[in-house]
Formats: structure tokens, C-alpha cells, sequence
């Protein structure tokens, strides 16, 4: 007997399986909960597959998206449903790295104790309704993205991608129609383009730290030049110029040269160093697609890859955060999508860099761009026109040192043309739209 | 709702709702009540008998099977070359005659007479030689005994059994209340069904009471679960009501004749061969007549409203004719009958396509040879668990691997192959921990949902602490059973209980873990919360092994109580004759020797040898 007693031990080894499995479930439970009640099937929360609670509201608890009766609702005004489209995304999941895609669990409220129990939740978004809708209107018809933060708290007030569609109508285009070409991506954080002159922000930082005698070159540029074999061709016959000069005309013979002295893998360093190679998250639930900078074998290579072309591809949200930092004495403070959250802060660019880029940038509005196109606005800021099959990006970036608005911007216009023709308009749009809500 | 409105009026529905918060603490309370009783308890071994061995070593007899021999195992351990390692077997019978049997080769002697290879009876002061061994058999007056048993204690004193059955029918009629408020067609049948089982649950235990039962732990874990189990079957079907209760009043008549036929070894074992039969044939029987479900071929329809499940029955003839008293375990003839059952069990299992069940057949089959097995059993035993390994892998059918294909992916396969799972797990997480409300949930409307699905079900509407106490019930029962093994009298019944627990754990691991992809859906079903009647048959009847393995003093009726016997005259049918119900009150309501510790060496005789 005593060895039959003995073994009826063997039932705790079933005990023992049965209280591990349940150790396994409780641990997925905590951990995906959230994600399995916002699972459309689940009859607590849907309403014959319309989501029947929670609410997506703007700064200023504006409504962008929320249940209805019996239907889920989308801001009232098209150009905000349309300008923070990509943000808040649709019901139908269509845009994967939207706060509808992502957050459902805290728009149904879900908790591991209360479950789906209890009412549904408020997510506060730190986007500005109007600034976004300027941004939709700004960008109508053409391809891109408009970001615009605060690079003090953080906070993003528009994150606008086209092209977009209405969410209140649903779907109700052809997924073959070239017009609506990755209407599911928001090209802010999900897409990467060639820089072209913006990038020569980067080329310059580098040349600032690298090249001790850069106050005291010139550069001399009669159209164009051969670096390494290679054809360098500019926009312009520059003549004798400065640095400073180079970069307010955005003279493509003057930062061949720049790249040249630098090196390839110099530049590709520094791209690295200022975040603008790596991916980044939005969100905890949300990353950005990660830029490339290839470390450019050969003067001729790396002189194109320091004016922004060769095989650089730059993501917008990066490089918020990299002219963010500029104007923040080389602090960037990470965006943010959520109201009141307290962002992390990193030393991005060298502080004494930082506020020499800054007044170059200020230097390129005032002789090159034109302050007057700009009225009211502190602006600081790089065009690009990025060279690419089919046509060129448009990009213009930089930040408004306004006290009132310190915002960081980066618009891009896909294969739209010119930077200062195309892209400056719309920032200048946008940004008089958010002076005007934030107050000078 | 009328109901509701008409009793508690315009509050009823707020009072549902708050009502919610407070099912799970009940749950908890009571499922706490039943493991703290079983673990405070104390777990003491009876003694029937003494032998004093040479060198005046005396070794209490505790078990009804007991083993001597030259090994560390046995019960009576005899430091002598010329005995063997397992040597001799003493069994006492019911009615408190003790017989020698001869194990192995060596030679054993009663007063110098021979024991035969059919066993020979030993009496009082009675020698025992076992090789060059001589030993002396003391058997026990009745007041001896009776001095004994003082010092044992009964279950009950400090959780009381009656606080606990208060608090289920709390738990009972919350549900009912939130039945009726949430579930738009629950109505007097779902109120009805709840009357019957917590009438059913007070008439047993007034009438075991009173005949001085104390010990009600398993009984009320297995009402808890059944509970749990009406509430689900009255989401899913809430005016098929009077089904459930025929069923429950079948299921507990069953349980109580179960409890009462074991009381008597004899008569367990006068009957087994009819078990054998009967669990072949039900089975055999199954698969000529189902009607294929997905494959498999594990229900019969009779008529249009009935359809039994008789593998769920099987289960309990299983156990009934697997376990084993000691004397029969070291026959190797019934070692390889019982291969051979198990195989024509599981193969025929296989045959069916019900993989799920399959398995749990096969673990229990693992449990209950491995405690079969002894030396020279084990070489038979791991061959007949290769053959029936393989059985259990042929009965995979094509519906079943496509399961398996999905399994830790049923994401990824929300439309087809996880469309059960997904929304059992979203559903599940949707209860938090209170739940939505009994009667308030959707996945109930989900195929099989109420039955291989029924824990998502119960988290969804009663919260995972319901849940998890569900879980808990079983686990506690499992711990009851081994630790009442250590005090058991036979085998049959330490074998029995150790089953019982095994197979419902296997069920559970295979149900819970199934259900949320942390192991392959195979569609078994939770013991006792289950809907579905053959399940809920089948539970209750193997209930009864684990009260039968439980020798607390007056623990269990279905253990026969030692101050019944007298010594050979008047055997113990068991029935309830006036037998079981005497009401002696034997529940200790006299202490003062209640804490003083029980010494285990307490010899009635002195130092008689």
C-alpha cells in the first residue's frame, strides 16, 4: 500500500501542468487583453460590427472621431476629417499605424479588471483640428505630408498625409486609381524620401564640426563642376561664395566640394548621429519607417550624397525631430501625439552647431527665400528639390521661433516640384493658420 | 425581468448590476471555505491491526492491503535475508477477517501451516513466518478500536460545511437574479431549475448531517461547479430547462447509489467484469450507431431532442474496473487483461474520431498504471502505453489536425480555423474579472460554446475570478484525493480517487488551455460547468471515487465507518437500511481532547508481544 499511496503523487504532476497553462494564460491576458476585446467579433463593444463606444478628441476637445447611435462619427468639418485622417485612422483598420488601428483598447476602455464592463474611454490628441484642416487644404491634389510640433513640449499639432479619403464615406475609391497611390500610408512616419537640398543641413553640421577652416573658404561655382569624375550640376552660376552663402542658394558645386572634404562615411556618420537612419516610435504602438544614408564610396558619390541625392532616403518624421533640435539648442524633445504626456528629451545636435545652423537658416530666409513671403512668421528654414524618376519632391523645413509658437515644421510635396515654388507656400499656409490658434 | 421587477421593483436592475461585484467574492469565499477545510483537516491513518516482527518491532497495520516483505516500499518491512523483497499480503475484508496471501517464490507459514496460493485466514496472536521469520498478528477488539478512533477527528469543526452551502445558495440566487435581468428569455424555467438544485443540495445535507456526516468539501465543490453549469445552460437554452433538472436529479440519485455501492468492496468487485463488458460494448455500440459531428462519431441521436454522449459514461466504468485491490495487483494475468481493456477502449476511441477523449483516456491510463505497476509490472506497462500512445495518435482525424494546424496562430485565422477561439478569447477578456453579467454574454451563441468553450463563457459573463475558481475546484479536489491517499484502506479506492482527479485535470488542461490556444483545441469538456447531460452523469458518478477515498472520521458515506464492524458477524451491505443513518452524533461537540495531538504510536495493549 504504501507505494500505491506513494504514487498518487503523479496527480500533482497533472496539477502541476494545469497551473502552469494557467500561468501562460493569465500572463497573455494581461499582456493582449486589450487587444483581443477590441476584436470586431466581440458583441460587447460592437454594435453589429460598428464600434459603440470611446472617443478620439483634438487639443481642444474637439471631436475627431467617436461612437455615435448606431454609427461611428468622424469630425464634422472634411478638411479636419481629411487632415488628421492618417492620425486617427478609420473603424475599418485600413491605416495600420492609426490611433483607431492601434489604440482600441483604450477607446473601449478596456482594463484587465474591468474588462469591457464599463464605459468607454476619451483618447486626447495633441493635434490641432484647424491647423490640420489648413494643412489638408494646403496640400489639395498633391501627394505628401505636413508635420508641424511644438519642439518645446513636444506636442504635434499636424500630421497631415495625402493622399487621404474621407472616413465618413468609407473606402469609396479604386485601390488601382493612381491618384489614391498608398492612401493607406501616412507618409509622415511610414515613408521615406530622397532628401535632395534639404539634406544639406546635415552635410553642413558635419562641415561645421570637421572643417576648421570653413568661415574661411570659398567656393567657386560657375554651373557646374566634376567631383571624382563626376558631373555636378546647380541650379545656378553662383560665383564666389561663403558657406553661408552656399547654403542660403542651396549651391550644389559649393557642397560638392563641402562632401568632398568630408568624406562619405563622415556624412553617413553624422546622418546616423542625428536619428535620421533609424526608425522611431510615434507611439509605443506606432513606429516610423527608418531612413537610409549610405556611406558614399568615392568623392563623386559622396559629393552627391552631401547635396541630398545619390541613394539618400530621408524619413519627414526624422527629420522633424533633427530641425526640431536646431531650434532647440540642439535638444530634441520627442513629438507627441498624446495630450499631457511628459516626452523624453535627448542631446541631438551639439548646442554651439545648433545655434549656428539656426541663424543660417534664418540667414537663407532673409536673403534668399524672402521674409516677406513669410509675413509674421520667425522663420527659419532649408528648401530641397529633390531629383527623382518621375519628377522632383518638393520639401521645405525648418521651425518659426515665434514666442508664442515654436513649432517645427517639414512639408513635402511628392514629385510636385520646386521646394521654394511648391513646399514653402503650403508651410507658410499652415504655419499662419497655427500662429493665428496659438496667438504670436 | 417581470420576476425581477415584480419583486424588487424599479431597483432590480441596479441591484443586478451591483450584484455582479459581489458574485465573484462569493465564488472566491466559497471555493476558499472548501480548501481551507480540506487543508486544515487533519489526514490521520486508521489502525486495524498490529504485527510485531522479530526483535518485538511493533508495525501498525494501516491499510485494509498491506505488504511484507525485505524492501523499503512495503508496509512491514523484515530485516532478514531468507525473506523476499515483496513476501506476503495481508487483506482485511469488510467485515474485519484478515487473510495472507504468498507473493513471489518464498514460502510463508500461519502457525506452521502452509499459506496456499488462494490465501489462508490469520486470526488474533496468530504466528506469521516468512522465511526464518517469525512474527506475531495482533488484531483489534472493538473497543480498542473504538479507543482508537477517539483520538481521530472529523472535517467540518473549524470551516463549517453549513456556512459554506449557505453561501452557495447566496451564489445561486445571484446568478438567478442576474439570469433574469440580463437574459431577455430566462423566465420561471431557469427559477425553477435553480429552486431544484438548491432544494437538492439542502435535503442532502439535512439528511447526511443528521446521520452525523461531516465532511462535505467535494460535494460542494462539485454543486459549485454545477451551479456555474446552470447558468451557462441557461444562457444557451434558457427554456429547455426541465431537461437540465431531470438530468441533475439523475446525476445526483447516481452519485448517492454510487457512494453507497462502494462501501463494499465485494460487491465492487463481484460486478467488475460487467463494467469491462459494458464500457466495450457502449463504446463499440457508439460507433455503429452515431451520427458523425465533425467527424467524429461520439453522439447518438435519440429522437430529436436527446442525444447522449456515451463515452462520458464510459469514463466512470473505466475507472470502476481499472482500479485494483493490492492481492490482484500481483497477478500479471490481470496486468495484461487490464492493457487489453484499455486498448479495446481507447482503440475503439480511435475508431470514433474523438481524439479529445482519446487522451484523456490515455493519461488516466498512464496514472493508473503507474500506480499499478510494481517491480515486474512495468516492463508490460510501458509496452501497452506505446500501443496505446499509437491508438491515440489514429484517432486524429483530417478534422482534428486541421486544428492543430492553427494552433498558437489562431489570429491569424480569425474567418475559419480560429473563428472559435478568437472570439473565446475576445469574450473572455471582455468579462475583466467581475464579468458582464450572468445571461449577458455573446459567446454562449458560438458553436460549442457552452461546453468545449464554457470557460471563455463563465469568464465572459462571471469574471475570470469565477473562472478561476472553477479551476480551483478541480485543483482542490486533486490535492483531496492525494492527500487522502496516504490514509486510504484499499487500493481500489487510493487508485479510483487518484483516477478521478486525473482524468478531470486532463478535461480541464485540455478544455481552458484549448479554448485559449496555449495547447490544440480538441473539444473536451469541463467536468461539472459543461452543458451537456451524459458529461454531467458521468461527473457525479465519478465523484463518488473521491469520496470513497476519503477516511476522515466521518468524512464520507461512502466509507464504511470502523466502529460499524464486528468482527466477522453482521458484514456491512452498505445499502441504506438504517445502517448509514443512525444519527449517533459522533460530530464532536464534547471536546477538551480535541487539540491535544494525535500520537501516532498509541498502543492499546502496552507493551503486549
Amino acid at each position: 500500500m504504501k507505494k500505491v499511496t506513494g504514487r498518487a503523487l503523479a496527480v500533482l504532476l497533472l496539477a502541476a501542468i494545469l497551473i502552469g497553462g494557467m500561468g501562460v494564460y493569465l500572463y497573455r491576458l494581461i499582456r493582449d487583453g486589450g487587444d483581443w476585446a477590441a476584436f470586431y467579433a466581440n458583441d460587447s463593444v460592437y454594435t453589429q460590427g460598428v464600434l459603440n463606444r470611446g472617443a478620439v478628441l483634438d487639443r481642444n476637445g474637439d471631436m475627431l472621431a467617436s461612437a455615435g447611435e448606431g454609427s461611428f462619427l468622424y469630425a464634422d468639418d472634411a478638411s479636419v476629417r481629411r487632415g488628421c485622417l492618417h492620425v486617427v485612422g478609420d473603424l475599418a483598420g485600413n491605416i495600420g499605424t492609426s490611433i483607431l488601428s492601434n489604440y482600441r483598447p483604450d477607446l473601449i476602455n478596456y482594463s484587465f479588471f474591468t474588462g469591457t464592463t464599463i464605459d468607454g474611454g476619451t483618447i486626447e490628441l495633441t493635434l490641432d483640428s484647424a491647423v490640420s484642416a489648413a494643412a489638408a487644404d494646403a496640400l489639395s491634389g498633391k501627394k505628401g505630408a505636413v508635420l508641424v510640433y511644438n519642439y518645446r513640449t513636444g506636442e504635434i499639432l499636424c500630421m497631415t498625409s495625402a493622399p487621404g479619403w474621407d472616413p465618413s464615406q468609407g473606402v469609396d475609391f479604386d485601390l488601382e486609381d493612381p491618384d489614391y497611390e498608398g492612401a493607406f500610408i501616412n507618409r509622415a512616419i511610414s515613408s521615406t524620401f530622397t532628401p535632395g537640398s534639404v539634406f544639406k543641413l546635415v552635410t553642413m553640421a558635419a562641415a561645421i564640426e570637421q572643417i576648421p577652416d570653413i568661415w574661411q573658404q570659398t567656393f567657386t561655382c560657375s554651373g557646374e563642376t566634376i567631383i571624382g569624375g563626376q558631373r555636378i550640376v546647380c541650379t545656378g552660376h553662383h560665383g564666389t561664395i561663403t558657406a553661408e552663402q552656399a547654403l542660403a542658394c542651396s549651391c550644389n558645386v559649393a557642397f560638392g566640394e563641402i562632401a568632398r572634404q568630408l568624406g562619405g562615411d563622415t556624412i553617413a556618420r553624422y546622418a546616423e548621429a542625428y536619428g535620421l537612419t533609424s526608425a522611431h516610435q510615434l507611439t509605443d504602438e506606432i513606429p516610423t519607417a527608418a531612413g537610409s544614408v549610405p556611406a558614399a564610396q568615392g568623392d563623386g558619390d559622396a559629393a552627391w550624397a552631401g547635396i541630398g541625392q545619390y541613394e539618400d532616403l530621408i524619413n519627414p518624421y526624422a527629420f522633424l525631430r533633427f530641425v526640431g533640435a536646431i531650434a532647440n539648442g540642439g535638444v530634441c524633445v520627442e513629438p507627441t501625439l498624446f495630450a499631457g504626456e511628459k516626452p523624453d528629451q535627448v542631446q541631438l545636435v551639439n548646442a554651439s552647431t545648433a545655434q549656428t545652423l539656426s541663424e543660417m537658416m534664418s540667414y537663407n530666409v532673409q536673403y534668399e527665400y524672402g521674409a516677406a513671403n513669410f509675413p509674421g512668421l520667425e522663420m527659419h528654414a532649408k528648401t530641397g528639390t529633390a531629383e527623382t524618376y518621375g519628377g522632383t519632391h518638393a520639401w521645405f523645413a525648418g521651425f518659426i521661433t515665434n514666442a508664442n509658437a515654436p513649432l517645427a515644421f517639414v512639408v513635402i510635396a511628392e514629385r510636385a516640384g520646386g521646394g521654394f515654388h511648391v513646399a514653402a507656400p503650403i508651410a507658410n499656409a499652415v504655419l499662419q493658420k497655427a500662429v493665428a490658434v496659438l496667438g504670436n | 425581468m417581470e420576476l425581477v421587477t415584480a419583486i424588487f421593483g424599479e431597483a432590480g436592475p441596479m441591484l443586478a448590476r451591483t450584484s455582479r461585484y459581489i458574485l465573484p467574492l462569493v465564488a472566491l469565499l466559497i471555493v476558499a471555505r472548501c480548501i481551507s477545510s480540506m487543508l486544515r483537516e487533519r489526514y490521520e491513518p486508521e489502525t486495524w491491526a498490529y504485527l510485531y516482527l522479530p526483535g518485538n518491532v511493533m508495525v501498525p497495520l494501516r491499510h485494509w492491503e498491506c505488504i511484507l516483505g525485505r524492501a523499503r516500499s512495503v508496509d512491514g518491512q523484515v530485516n532478514d535475508p531468507s525473506v523476499e523483497r515483496l513476501h506476503a499480503c495481508l487483506i482485511r475484508d469488510v467485515s474485519g477477517a484478515w487473510t495472507v496471501y504468498n507473493l513471489g517464490r518464498g514460502e510463508t507459514y500461519v502457525n506452521g501451516t502452509r499459506v496456499p496460493p488462494g490465501g489462508c485466514p490469520i486470526a488474533d496472536a496468530d504466528v506469521l513466518t516468512m522465511g526464518n521469520a517469525a512474527s506475531r498478528f495482533v488484531d483489534l477488539t472493538e473497543e480498542e478500536r473504538s479507543s482508537l478512533l477517539q483520538y481521530r477527528h472529523a472535517p467540518g469543526r473549524r470551516v463549517r460545511p453549513g456556512v459554506t452551502l449557505l453561501l452557495l445558495t447566496v451564489f445561486q440566487l445571484l446568478l438567478l437574479l442576474q439570469q433574469l435581468t440580463f437574459n431577455p428569455d430566462a423566465g420561471t424555467g431557469v427559477a425553477i431549475a435553480f429552486g431544484v438544485v438548491a432544494a437538492v443540495q439542502w435535503v442532502y445535507f439535512i439528511v447526511l448531517r443528521a446521520s452525523g456526516q461531516t465532511g462535505f468539501e467535494p460535494e460542494l465543490l462539485a454543486l459549485f461547479l454545477s451551479s456555474v453549469g446552470m447558468s451557462v445552460a441557461a444562457s444557451k437554452t434558457p427554456d429547455d430547462m426541465i431537461k437540465y433538472i431531470i438530468l441533475f436529479l439523475a446525476a445526483v440519485s447516481l452519485y448517492v447509489f454510487l457512494c453507497l455501492w462502494i462501501r463494499d468492496l465485494k460487491r465492487v468487485k463481484s460486478v467488475r467484469m460487467y463494467a469491462f463488458v459494458a464500457a466495450v460494448a457502449m463504446l463499440a455500440a457508439t460507433r455503429l450507431l452515431a451520427t458523425p459531428r465533425n467527424g467524429a462519431y461520439s453522439w447518438i441521436e435519440l429522437g430529436s431532442h436527446l442525444t447522449i454522449q456515451p463515452s462520458e459514461l464510459v469514463k466512470v466504468l473505466y475507472i470502476y474496473a481499472g482500479a485494483a485491490t493490492l492481492d490482484r495487483l500481483f497477478v500479471d494475468r490481470n496486468l495484461i487483461f487490464y492493457i487489453g481493456f484499455s486498448a479495446a477502449c481507447v482503440g475503439l476511441l480511435a475508431l470514433m474520431g474523438d481524439f479529445g477523449t482519446a487522451l484523456v483516456f490515455f493519461v488516466t491510463f498512464l496514472v493508473i498504471s503507474f500506480m499499478r505497476s510494481g517491480s515486474f509490472a512495468t516492463a508490460f506497462l510501458a509496452v501497452g502505453s506505446a500501443v496505446l500512445a499509437v491508438m491515440v495518435v489514429l484517432s486524429l482525424k483530417p478534422e482534428t489536425l486541421s486544428r492543430f494546424a492553427v494552433w498558437g496562430h489562431v489570429w491569424e485565422d480569425i474567418y475559419d480555423k480560429g473563428f472559435q477561439q478568437v472570439r473565446a478569447m475576445s469574450a473572455a477578456a471582455s468579462g475583466g474579472l467581475f464579468g458582464q453579467g450572468a445571461g449577458n454574454g455573446w459567446l454562449v451563441d458560438i458553436y460549442a460554446a457552452e461546453t468545449d468553450m464554457v470557460f471563455a463563457v463563465v469568464s465572459e459573463e462571471m469574471g475570470l475570478i469565477t473562472a478561476l475558481c472553477c479551476v480551483a475546484s478541480i485543483l482542490a479536489m486533486a490535492g483531496f484525493a492525494v492527500r487522502n491517499a496516504s490514509a486510504g484502506r484499499s487500493s481500489y479506492f487510493v487508485i479510483a480517487g487518484a483516477a478521478t482527479v486525473s482524468m478531470m485535470l486532463v478535461q480541464v488542461i485540455l478544455n481552458v488551455l484549448g479554448t485559449m490556444d496555449i495547447l490544440p483545441f480538441t473539444g473536451v469538456t469541463f467536468p461539472f460547468v459543461s452543458v451537456g447531460g451524459s458529461s454531467l452523469l458521468g461527473c457525479w458518478m465519478m465523484l463518488a471515487f473521491v469520496k470513497g477515498c476519503d477516511t476522515r472520521k466521518s468524512g464520507s458515506f461512502a466509507v464504511v465507518r470502523p466502529e460499524r464492524f464486528s468482527g466477522g458477524a453482521g458484514v456491512d451491505d452498505g445499502m441504506p437500511d438504517g445502517d448509514w443513518y443512525d444519527g449517533d452524533g459522533d460530530y464532536p461537540e464534547d471536546d477538551g481532547w480535541y487539540d491535544d495531538g494525535y500520537d501516532e504510536g498509541y498502543d492499546p495493549r502496552g507493551g503486549r508481544g
